[in-house]
């Protein structure tokens, strides 16, 4: 009895609220006003084209990136992915959309040589066509992907399995991208269909980054509707309400299409993919494959230069940040302003509220989602996890809109809207969500024989826990703690609403200031938003490495 | 004294594993259990080590020394165990592993037992170094070394000679068999493998129906 309790904090936080947030969105499905009002919005049709655009196209594009980078690396990259994980969509949509503007770093370089005067007459951002805000969700998602792609390979169970099987085929003639093709990719992709259902339905959902990057008229559905939800007039608030389910709808339509299409055409896929090593090719490649003669040459760090193009992308939008944020006056095609001033910060840290606020709710989030999932890991059996595995998974799939939408609805009935205790709720859900899934695999992975061999040292369980367990898992620990930190910091739509213009977070604040005109303020907070995150998650890495430097 | 008395597992959706049996193993003595895999010959060690999985359930007494054991935490039972991998913790030298095991006494008196039991598994001076750069004698020995320094009052070993080459494997299991007979404490070795037993020591057998026989 005892034990089961240890479980009731992860239930508390994260069960509870997720299921009663469902639960008080549901209802309006059956809304029919509401419905129709969504129906008959003057931009409906427009924004639902540029939703299903915008959500389709970037995860397509994702997907096919991110495979191309697995395919072409040697080397397990999912440690590597971590730091472009930990970087929030919304700075990294600020970063990027003062990258690519029509005065922005890009078409200042090429003013250089091509002598421009004035800025180029683009639309590169809030583009009518939601390009940028597509460019920005693959930027952004690829690495998510190519983590959870890079995960299962690189399993203790599917890596020798797959090591044995890249063997057999490459000694049958095939290529090492005929390989993966059709060996490889077929066990791989059902293995990350959570992973890709949640980048779709985040496309199709996206709110902060779709405000700063994303089309305006009209703008995407997801847009359309968190208008609405803000809006004081219950009419409106109805017809947004009732949007919310729609576009969960259309997601669950998007998926379940999907689905069908390719349960349709895999036999033709597989059919097509299924071909035998080309003749010519075999006696090139077998010789190519033989150890002995030499020829192999893959080397052991070989990383795809896509991927390698990832990271100066990366690198660029964070020096964007860093230069817009204390540049003053800056002219059009010179390289650099005319004076570098640090008012934006200081501006920034005379108010720092909202980065108390934020990091406070992180640090209180992932600490908190951290012990109530160690504690549910080391009483719950194994067994039941599964059940908590998958509504982890739901609540990432989850549009942020319908958990923040019920939660609103929750804080209202409980009269703690605009509260700090509702400010932590807020935050949490999400932050559990990631925190579990994370460390659920090591956590349960990890051989208990070295408990009883502790027990037959006389330890006691927690001088085990504090001496062994934890420490052996460290790094798993601090990378859950890390992500937690991360995605609580990124939070935007539940905790404005939670918020009810009492609180003010980071990503918040970036927001309000990105529809307004001080470039320098907005970067600051850009980069403020993404430092704080990165710099955890560094941090993490640091202190979760072995204490010998060759494991 | 390691008594045990009608001992018999299960598995939890009532399917018989080993019926009762019982065997009395002296100080100093050696005693084994042979079985396949999956005869349920590990379990009986962690049901006698306080930590069955939640899949099985056994029944019958266990006593060490008179101490009727049933009620006992894993870790007050004062029984080491060794497996099949040394399970030395890998985040701590090879002196801290020992460390461990040590118990009471000052922290001068514990490093001494420390250093006294690298001696005497001819490791002087490996004690900052981290179990990794050991072979896999050497870390067959850090193991046995570690569960002698916490004094055990019983010791049970799990085919712990199961991953070594074979002439390894003789040197390492008469080191181990020497030094539970100078401990003078009792011991249960569980095999699949007759020649890991002790020369002349008592064989006993689980059969395909779950019955131990003695050989």
């Amino acid at each position: 009895m005892v034990r089961a309790a240890l479980a009731l904090p992860l239930l508390a936080v994260f069960v509870v609220p997720l299921l009663l947030s469902v639960a008080l969105v549901l209802p309006d499905t059956f809304n029919a006003q509401g419905m129709n009002d969504v129906w008959q919005h003057p931009q409906f049709a427009g924004a639902f084209r540029l939703t299903l655009l915008t959500g389709l196209a970037s995860t397509t594009l994702a997907l096919f990136s991110s495979l191309l980078i697995v395919a072409r690396s040697s080397r397990s990259l999912s440690s590597r992915a971590g730091g472009f994980l930990a970087v929030p969509h919304l700075a990294f949509a600020i970063g990027l959309a003062f990258l690519i503007m029509p005065a922005g770093i890009l078409a200042r370089i090429i003013a250089q040589f091509a002598g421009w005067s004035a800025p180029p007459a683009w639309i590169t951002t809030q583009d009518p066509y939601g390009l940028a805000l597509t460019v920005a969700l693959v930027l952004k998602e690829t690495p998510f992907l190519v983590w959870a792609l890079a995960s299962v390979l690189n399993r203790d169970d599917l890596r020798q399995a797959f090591a044995g099987q890249r063997a057999v085929a490459a000694s049958l003639g095939h290529s090492r991208r005929s390989v993966f093709l059709q060996v490889i990719l077929p066990q791989l992709l059902p293995r990350v269909i959570w992973p890709l259902v949640a980048v779709l339905a985040y496309g199709m959902t996206v709110i902060d980054m779709a405000l700063v990057i994303g089309p305006t008229q009209p703008p995407t559905l997801a847009q359309l509707i968190w208008v609405d939800i803000n809006n004081a007039d219950p009419e409106v608030n109805a017809r947004g309400a009732a949007g919310v389910v729609l576009l969960s709808g259309v997601i669950l339509l998007v998926v379940a299409t999907v689905a069908a299409l390719l349960r349709c055409a895999s036999t033709a896929i597989s059919g097509f993919w299924s071909k035998g090593p080309h003749q010519s090719r075999l006696r090139l490649t077998s010789l190519r494959h033989l150890p002995q003669r030499g020829r192999r040459r893959e080397a052991p760090d070989e990383v795809s230069s896509l991927w390698n193009a990832f990271r100066i992308i990366y690198v660029l939008v964070i020096a964007t940040l860093i230069l817009q944020s204390v540049s003053g006056l800056w002219v059009f095609p010179n390289l650099l302003a005319e004076h570098f001033t640090l008012s934006a910060w200081k501006r920034l840290l005379t108010d720092a509220s909202p980065v108390f606020t934020s990091l406070a709710l992180a640090i209180l989030t992932a600490t908190t989602s951290l012990a109530a999932s160690v504690l549910w890991l080391e009483s719950v059996p194994q067994s039941k996890d599964k059940g908590l595995l998958w509504l982890s998974a739901f609540a990432l799939c989850l549009p942020a809109l319908v958990i923040g939408l019920g939660q609103y609805r929750l804080f209202l009935a409980l009269a703690i809207s605009g509260t700090a205790t509702a400010m932590f709720f807020a935050h949490i859900l999400p932050v559990a969500a990631y925190v579990f899934i994370m460390l659920q695999g090591p956590y349960r992975g990890f051989d208990d024989r070295f408990r009883s061999a502790a027990s037959g040292l006389r330890a006691s369980r927690a001088h085990f826990l504090r001496q062994v367990k934890w420490p052996m898992l460290k790094a798993a620990l601090f990378s859950a703690f890390a992500v937690g930190f991360a995605v609580s910091m990124a939070q935007f739509v539940p905790a404005q609403l939670a918020a009810a213009g009492r609180f003010s977070t980071l990503p918040m604040e970036a927001v309000t200031l990105t529809s307004g005109g001080n470039r320098a303020l907005t970067a600051a907070y850009g980069f403020a938003l993404m430092a704080l995150p990165l710099i955890v998650f560094l941090v993490a890495v640091r202190m979760g490495r072995s204490r010998w430097r060759t494991v | 004294m390691l008594e045990l008395r009608n001992v018999a597992l299960k598995f939890k959706d009532g399917q018989d594993l080993i019926k009762p049996f019982s065997v009395a193993m002296k100080p100093g003595e050696v005693v084994t259990l042979m079985g396949r895999s999956g005869s349920g010959k590990s379990s009986v060690l962690s049901f006698i080590g306080g930590d069955l999985p939640d899949a099985f359930e056994a029944s019958g007494d266990i006593s060490l020394d008179g101490t009727e054991l049933s009620a006992v935490l894993p870790e007050h039972r004062n029984i080491a165990r060794l497996f099949q991998d040394d399970l030395l913790f890998p985040h701590m030298t090879v002196g801290e592993n020992l460390l461990f095991a040590v118990h009471g006494s000052s922290r001068a008196e514990r490093l001494d037992m420390m250093r006294t039991a690298l001696q005497r598994a001819e490791l002087g001076g490996f004690e900052n170094r981290g179990p990794h750069t050991l072979s896999g004698g050497q870390r067959s020995r850090v193991a046995l070394m570690r569960a002698l320094l916490a004094k055990p009052k019983a010791i049970l070993l799990d085919e712990p000679f199961n991953k070594l080459d074979s002439e390894l494997r003789q040197q390492i299991r008469d080191y181990t068999f020497a030094h539970i007979a100078a401990r003078n404490i009792p011991a249960l070795l569980v095999t699949h493998d007759r020649s890991d037993a002790p020369k002349g020591g008592r064989i006993f057998s689980i059969n395909a129906n779950g019955e131990v026989t003695h050989v």
